[in-house]
């Protein structure tokens, strides 16, 4: 337990800057469609849609880019082989349903 | 039955067919060895790449609330309806944060249901129990919209309408019911997996076809959104309140900015803890296609924008206006303004996808509550030695009965806009998120104090939905009341009400040391990626041959 903690601790030590760019990035996805009176208004209009419609629009391939990024800053993350190392429990824990 | 338009039902029976036909043979084609083995059943033998899984998540979004519940409260009360829009971009980060912890550590330890987590991470029978009696009851009134959903379809197109005979008038709920119980017996998660692909074409098709054909048939958007505007602004002489808002407002007239956030926000949390899309989740074989799909899903929300926006060209158009407002049923909306605007042929496309995209959706959500009462209630308390085959058996039966409780709920609760029977539920499912959201970061909550904080939350979520009334019905006539002077979800208030208690009787009863349970789970499997399958399958693999 200690020993994992440790790693996941460290990922975050190791790349304190990519860890913060992540956590910008899903944060403000989550604010910038949370925060209402940020866009609940009529101006300015693009074309015919007034401002709170086409910002809803808009704001959604936003959303996709920056959860694309967020995955991929993730990538640099995780430390080669650390995720894999599997699973002993499991075969012990699902197995042991058929027997009771 | 009368006014039906021949080429209408014609092409509607006629894509039904076809498009299960198919989804069945699909899934035939890719069958696994053992179709009566609840893995298999029920989540589709866990073996869905990111490409169906897209779509199996996307229709969990895309389900009579989009068609149906979304316009009519756009059509009856202006820009509080696009909350779906604002809850539908946020889920994603929101669940980006989450999911792939959840999808890891079941893969680990081969859970299939949010209550065998819950069960193993507290070491709680008890909290698993409550984990699983919600997400049953939280699906019933889910499963309800898209019956009514149907219903409003089957309305429009003229089966059963012209009748003051109770049966009669709930005549096309009743088909709803049929089709759906016959649907899910026979097909299992597989079958709904391959016709949500098929449905997905048919409804991006017609959407798109209406978004860019009604406009110019009313006069462009410009119109339909001036209309809208001066609709909603015309203050209605029975309550002298404006009808509606055309962007949420704040100030002392009707504030409505805190009750969009909170209704989306709320709807957010609330959409990852249904037991049907964890199910959905959890079919998937890598943990890289759950995040890859958040990047994707996002894209199926500009559809439900779109689509939200139904509710607005209904009050542009004339004809669709007074239809809907003789029938004094909202819901009508949208398949009322495609039978104006479209030639018979096309409006039976549409109203098909329709239909079928309520079913499949309501076959998923009533696969899950199914499974969620097997494993978590029938096995774990009742028959812990059941044969893989029972457990199926118990499914598909169970199923049915949840879809019995759906009726129940559509036809008892208020029809002013279906949108509250989703979120009624969702009061009720949001009450998971401090143990199951919190579980997969932290242990640190004792499971006492979780379980008293779900049952505070519960009680305090069903009286305060209970106890709104509006004009035409005294009880359960809405999901947001008035806290501290805001209008706010119910769902939400009783959520934090419900994590405050959990956080102040989690110190207490640390500081009296009562025994915590033992944790199953370590840290780095919620990071884990297994390869291909997990471990032995849950339900006991090999055992699968008898019963």
């Amino acid at each position: 337990m200690t020993e994992a903690t440790s790693r996941s601790r460290s990922a975050v030590a190791a790349h304190p800057v990519t860890s913060a760019a992540i956590t910008i990035l899903v944060a403000a996805a989550i604010f910038f469609s949370l925060w209402a009176p940020l866009y609940s208004r009529l101006t300015p209009k693009l074309g015919d849609f007034p401002f709170f419609y086409w910002y809803l629009l808009v704001y959604m391939p936003a959303t996709s880019l920056a959860l694309w990024l967020a995955a991929l800053l993730q990538k640099r993350l995780t430390v080669p082989g650390a995720a894999a190392a599997g699973s002993p429990v499991a075969a012990s824990e699902s197995g042991s349903e058929d027997v009771q | 039955v009368s006014n039906v338009n021949a080429t209408t039902f014609t092409i509607v029976i006629v894509l039904f067919v076809i498009v299960t036909g198919v989804g069945f043979a699909a899934a035939r084609w890719r069958r696994a060895d053992n179709m009566m083995h609840l893995d298999e059943w029920g989540l589709g033998g866990r073996g869905f790449g990111t490409f169906i899984t897209w779509f199996l998540l996307g229709g969990d979004l895309y389900t009579a609330y989009t068609f149906i519940a979304v316009p009519a409260l756009v059509f009856g009360s202006g820009s509080i309806g696009f909350y779906a829009v604002a809850y539908t971009i946020m889920v994603f980060p929101i669940v980006f944060i989450f999911l792939p912890r959840l999808w890891s550590v079941s893969r680990v330890h081969g859970y299939v249901t949010p209550a065998d987590f819950i069960r193993g991470r507290y070491g709680s029978r008890g909290l698993a129990l409550a984990a699983a009696f919600t997400g049953i009851l939280a699906l019933m009134p889910y499963i309800a919209l898209q019956l009514v959903g149907i219903q409003a379809v089957l309305t429009v197109m003229g089966v059963g309408a012209s009748s003051t005979n109770t049966f009669v008038k709930d005549l096309p709920l009743f088909i709803a019911f049929l089709v759906l119980a016959i649907f899910t017996y026979v097909s299992g998660l597989r079958a709904p997996a391959m016709i949500a692909f098929i449905k997905d074409t048919l409804i991006y098709l017609f959407v798109i076809v209406a978004v860019f054909y009604i406009p110019t048939r009313l006069g462009g958007w410009d119109h339909i959104f001036g209309v809208a505007q001066a609709h909603f602004a015309t203050v209605s002489p029975a309550t002298h309140k404006p009808l509606g808002t055309f962007v949420p407002t704040s100030g002392s007239i009707g504030s409505t900015r805190l009750d969009f956030a909170s209704l989306a926000l709320g709807s957010a949390v609330a959409l990852f803890l249904y037991p049907h899309a964890i199910t959905g989740t959890l079919a998937a074989k890598r943990r890289s296609s759950i995040k890859r799909n958040m990047i994707y899903l996002p894209l199926y929300s500009v559809l439900l924008a779109l689509i939200a926006l139904f509710g607005y060209m209904a009050v542009a158009d004339p004809v669709t206006a007074a239809n809907v407002k003789k029938s004094g049923n909202a819901q009508l909306a949208v398949p009322y303004l495609f039978q104006h605007m479209f030639p018979s042929w096309f409006t039976g496309i549409a109203f098909a996808g329709i239909i079928i995209g309520a079913l499949v959706p309501a076959a998923i959500m009533s696969i899950a509550a199914a499974n969620l009462f097997t494993k978590n209630i029938f096995v774990e308390f009742f028959k812990q030695d059941a044969s893989p085959a029972l457990e199926t058996r118990m499914s598909r039966w169970v199923s049915l009965v949840v879809k019995l409780g759906a009726l129940l709920f559509a036809v008892e609760l208020p029809h002013t806009f279906s949108i509250n029977l989703q979120l009624l539920g969702g009061i009720w499912i949001l009450q998971l998120a401090p143990m199951l959201i919190g579980g997969l970061f932290t242990r640190w909550f004792h499971r006492w104090a979780l379980l008293t904080g779900w049952f505070a939350g519960m009680i305090f979520g069903t009286l305060a939905a209970y106890n709104v009334s509006s004009a035409t019905a005294s009880h359960w006539a809405g999901s947001s009341d008035i806290e501290f002077g805001h209008t706010v979800y119910i769902g939400l208030t009783a959520v934090i009400l419900n994590l405050v208690i959990a956080v102040v009787l989690t110190l207490v009863l640390k500081a009296t040391r009562v025994p915590e349970g033992a944790d199953e789970t370590l840290p780095h499997q919620y990071l884990a990626e297994p390869d291909e399958k997990p471990a032995p399958a849950p339900a006991g693999v090999g055992a699968g041959l008898e019963g």
